[in-house]
């Protein structure tokens, strides 16, 4: 469905954030892209979303197409209307907005009514978010305004939905809701998650693919349990070591691992 | 005490025109955080442009004014189209600095167009008034308090009730995820510049009828500021009060204390609120969880 090929996009035109990334997600298929800080993960979810351009962004090459028509160049608003709709990182509610005019704000793309009717599916999903609909959503809970951004997502029927660190800075209890809620949309509704994580393991656990990108590149791809296998996945992002006790870091050659995946 | 209810009483009656112009500059603000110095020169621009109309046919009041609040629309619209829209996406100080560039832009063709003497916008009202005890009001005085509690009504609907509306209140508290959910943040821009513009032309009208057309009156825009400075910059209602209150902070300054203070106590006033809350009185202040 979304096809990202050989994307590179730099910054002030000079800084590159990301280069040859390509990437698949298919229909009602949770994806997820794993990868330290900066490695341009935000970066790729942006460019698909096309607001890069506030922050001087540009994609210079390769392209983006969801269904077979390219995204590149689109504005914002025509690319949500596609299907394609991004919650950002650290949540981003309108806080002085209460949360059902942060939510109707999720759905400014489709009529009033469709907005209506989608504000009571948000509130199925999230039942919550119901009970604190008339509350300015700058004071509610971090958990709370997770669930409030990624109802106001949903609020445009997206056949796509792009998260960027939705685990962030939330206690497990709420994560682990939050994940079940995503889950179950894809099963369910069958829409499509591209999902950024800096939670490996979470993430994992219930994607159908992953893509591990570092310095702005597709490093490594795969199912879960294919790159679960794979030694420096272990290492790197999931914690384990080879022999499944704690190491001296005086023995770990980061380096030389990461050369072999650049090369 | 006579005294000083004719004080209050002519203070209100020039604060309202003064919150009227504030409610431009903070909606301005609000919507795209520039500071708009060229709204009291668009508002001269369009109480010339009355004048204009005012003495080719002859309108009543109310006809003029639907006429000024049409027209002032387009020149807000074809302003943003021109002069704003291009620095979308520069820094904010660029596009003040543009505005401060159309303001001396607009006062140099209005005094090309209609000269520099000192016009009556002629208009039916004209002198007639009501009295109140031993207040006079000039009907144009009571319009102008009339229209003022329009305009907040109407800017209370709208901003709380109109999907657009919450859309001008969403971008300007988060712009980039305003992009992010289809916000058409360039229309939500334009549409905050033309209702400005019509505020502005509304006001324009008035101060025109009330108080005649002058080269120099674009100068009412900039004693209304501290009216937006007391109110709080990104505050549209805080703005209307606080130009009443100012109106009538200037007339008593003058009536008890002297000659002259008219024209600092407003921004004296703001280098007082300026230091206690620099948000203004009704502005808000970042909302943070504890």
């Amino acid at each position: 469905m979304l096809n990202v090929n050989n994307v590179q996009i730099v910054y002030d035109n000079v800084i590159e954030a990301v280069r040859d990334a390509s990437l698949s997600v298919d229909e009602g298929q949770i994806v997820t892209l794993l990868g330290s800080n900066g490695a341009g993960k935000s970066t790729i979810l942006k460019g698909i979303s096309g607001v890069l351009y506030p922050e001087e962004g540009n994609i210079i090459g390769g392209t983006i197409t969801l269904n077979g028509e390219s995204l590149i160049g689109r504005k914002p608003d025509e690319i949500v209307r596609s299907g394609v709709v991004m919650v950002p990182e650290g949540r981003q509610l309108f806080e002085p907005l209460t949360v059902e005019e942060n939510l109707m704000m999720g759905g400014i793309t489709r009529s009033r009514s469709g907005a209506t009717e989608a504000l009571e599916n948000v509130f199925d999903i999230f039942p919550r978010v119901k009970e604190k609909r008339s509350t300015i959503a700058g004071y509610l809970s971090g958990g709370e305004q997770q669930m409030v951004a990624i109802g106001r997502a949903l609020m445009s029927s997206p056949r796509l939905l792009m998260l960027d660190e939705p685990s962030l800075g939330l206690a497990p209890q709420i994560i682990a809701e939050i994940f079940a809620a995503v889950s179950d949309l894809s099963k369910q509704k069958n829409v499509s998650v591209l999902l950024v994580e800096q939670n490996a393991e979470l993430a994992l656990s219930i994607a159908s693919y992953a893509y591990i990108i570092e310095n702005g590149r597709v490093v490594m791809d795969g199912p879960p349990d294919k790159l679960m296998d794979n030694e420096d996945v272990k290492e790197f992002y999931l914690g384990f070591s080879e022999s499944g006790h704690r190491r001296n870091m005086r023995d770990v050659k980061h380096y030389k691992r990461r050369k072999r995946w650049l090369s | 005490m006579d005294y000083f209810i004719l004080l209050t009483v002519s203070g209100i009656a020039i604060g309202v025109i003064y919150g009227l112009i504030g409610m431009g500059y903070a909606l301005i603000f609000k919507a795209t955080s520039v500071v708009n110095f060229a709204h009291g020169e668009i508002m001269m621009l369009i109480s010339y442009m009355a004048f204009s109309i005012a003495s080719s046919w002859t309108l009543p009041f109310w006809g003029l004014l639907l006429v000024c609040v049409f027209i002032s629309a387009i020149v807000g619209l074809v302003i943003e189209r021109v002069f704003i829209r291009p620095m979308l996406g520069q820094d904010v100080f660029s596009t003040v600095m543009v505005t401060i560039g159309l303001a001396v832009m607009i006062r140099a063709v209005v005094v090309l167009i209609w000269g520099a003497d000192p016009l009556l916008l002629p208009t039916d009202i004209g002198d007639s008034g009501v009295e109140f005890g031993m207040v006079f009001l000039y009907t144009s005085q009571l319009y102008a308090i009339g229209l003022l509690a329009f305009c907040v009504l109407g800017m209370w609907v709208f901003l709380r009730f109109s999907r657009m509306g919450v859309a001008m209140r969403a971008t300007a508290a988060r712009e980039t995820t305003a992009l992010l959910m289809g916000i058409n943040v360039t229309h939500v821009y334009a549409i905050a510049w033309a209702i400005a513009a019509v505020i502005a032309g509304i006001s324009g009208v008035l101060l025109g009828t009330i108080y005649g057309l002058g080269p120099d009156l674009w100068t009412q825009g900039l004693r209304a500021f501290p009216a937006v400075i007391l109110g709080g910059l990104d505050s549209v209602f805080g703005a209307a009060i606080s130009g009443i209150l100012i109106g009538v902070l200037e007339n008593l300054s003058e009536g008890y204390i002297g000659q002259g203070l008219k024209e600092i106590s407003g921004f004296l006033v703001i280098l007082v609120v300026l230091m206690i809350r620099p948000y203004g009185l009704f502005g808000t202040p970042e909302i943070e969880r504890v």
